[in-house]
């Protein structure tokens, strides 16, 4: 079997509890990241991503303490992004157990940032976040949660990140984040074709088979989805189930 | 079993920690080199990046390698395995040349070999009680190279290279076990049993 496809639950987290309403079945504190965290490891999920959605200096101590608690608990890894502005605000979330620390912004107004955490923490724990939005020649890279263009064209960024020494890539498509419509699969194939490093697709995701297309069609290494899971609609199994089904290599949780 | 994990100064120790913890053992985490050479039972976890972690290492590197030749049950994690080799495509400098061999840059199409991948049936103490479709997850851009007959499992990503080694008390997993759920917990389980035989 070659390399897994790897299915990702993210939490977006704020003040250092989830946001988005989350609602569990027979789980009260659905508010407490840790919690979540291990129930989706339960699951079968093959990584977990934390991403701060209001991000502020205080509020950064705050999650730096979700994180040390969740690492406690979970033996998969856990990738915390959103606000991640210095060198030293990701060698401190290394250090209280983050796996991997994903940069967007500060990238964007700073790409040596990318070779110097490259350089110090290794390629494999940088993931460059791209937030993309449809414009009429392509994708346009977006930074402040989005909030504003950055005058650069997606698929040359996400060229430009590798080259600096980022290890990975977490896409979201803006057009299609919360419209549960299926994820954007040209954005995701041009994406993955055009650079050497695993590509994690994102937003749009809502049903089994926009998972099975990203993964398929879009030609992505990981598929990253947040209220199909939430709202326990689905299950990471009930994912991994449907992709064994179709022949889609995944790691298999009984 | 009383471990001493290696602190290069960055990334998670977080999770080495609590793994080895779990499976029952008492940790303490060092950065000083001739602390470290005078453990009983050594992991060198898997996070930084080659020249950084033996810049750390440096000071003590004579103490560290009569340490662990002369026995001293010692487990490698990713790039803490390929610290243990003599030296890696990565960084200029030597390694701690207790394995014989270099790690060099990975050949597949996309690196990092990011995720869960299988790796091969192995009949070694470390992999008891290990199924194997069991899977386990690496993050790695380089990958060992030994000149001695020290693998006991491989794995494959656009070539075939060493999922893990063992050489006496010498283990290394080019795999993140810490991070590789139950089948890595046990591993590490399996890691504390055999140092514990060992001294």
């Amino acid at each position: 079997m070659p390399l897994t496809k790897r299915i990702i639950p993210c939490l977006d987290v704020k003040g250092g509890v989830v946001v988005k309403g989350v609602r569990f079945k027979g789980l009260t504190d659905v508010g407490d990241p840790p919690t979540l965290a291990v129930r989706y490891q339960e699951q079968g999920a093959d990584e977990i991503v934390f991403l701060d959605v209001n991000a502020s200096v205080a509020g950064a101590e705050t999650l730096r303490a979700a994180v040390q608690k969740t690492a406690e608990q979970l033996f998969i890894p856990l990738t915390v992004g959103g606000g991640v502005r210095t060198f030293e605000d990701v060698r401190r979330m290394l250090r209280v157990g983050a796996d991997k620390v994903s940069i967007n912004t500060a990238a964007v107004a700073k790409p040596s940032l990318i070779t110097e955490c490259a350089n110090a923490f290794g390629s494999q724990c940088v993931v460059v976040a791209i937030d993309a939005k449809r414009s009429d020649d392509g994708w346009k890279v977006h930074t402040h949660s989005g909030t504003q263009p950055a005058q650069r064209d997606v698929v040359e960024w996400a060229r430009e990140v590798c080259e600096l020494g980022a290890g990975e890539i977490l896409l979201t498509s803006m057009d299609c984040d919360g419209v549960k419509e299926g994820y954007d699969l040209d954005l995701t194939r041009r994406v993955v074709r055009e650079v050497g490093v695993p590509v994690i697709a994102s937003g749009g995701c809502g049903s089994l088979d926009h998972i099975v297309k990203v993964l398929s069609d879009g030609e992505a290494d990981a598929a990253l989805a947040a209220s199909i899971f939430h709202f326990d609609e689905h299950t990471v199994r009930d994912v991994k189930k449907e992709l064994v089904a179709k022949g889609i290599p995944v790691r298999w949780c009984g | 079993m009383k471990i001493t994990v290696v602190d290069y100064g960055v990334g998670n120790l977080h999770s080495i920690s609590k793994g080895l913890e779990r499976a029952g053992a008492s940790v303490q985490v060092s950065s000083s080199p001739r602390e470290i050479a005078e453990a009983r039972c050594i992991v060198f976890p898997g996070v930084g990046a080659f020249g950084a972690a033996m810049e750390v290492l440096r000071p003590g590197i004579d103490e560290l390698r009569s340490a662990i030749s002369g026995g001293v049950p010692t487990l490698g994690i990713c790039l803490g395995m390929q610290v243990l080799f003599e030296r890696s495509e990565e960084s200029h400098g030597d390694g701690l040349a207790v394995l014989g061999g270099s790690a060099v840059r990975l050949n597949a199409p996309r690196v990092p070999h990011m995720g869960w991948n299988n790796v091969s049936d192995s009949d070694d103490g470390l992999f008891e009680g290990i199924n194997p479709d069991d899977q386990f997850y690496f993050a790695n851009s380089y990958v060992c190279r030994p000149t001695e007959r020290v693998t006991i499992s491989e794995t494959e990503y656009g070539e075939r290279f060493p999922a893990a080694v063992r050489k006496g008390a010498i283990c290394g997993t080019q795999f993140h076990p810490e991070k590789s759920s139950a089948p890595g917990l046990r591993l590490l389980s399996n890691f504390i049993r055999i140092s514990e035989e060992t001294a």
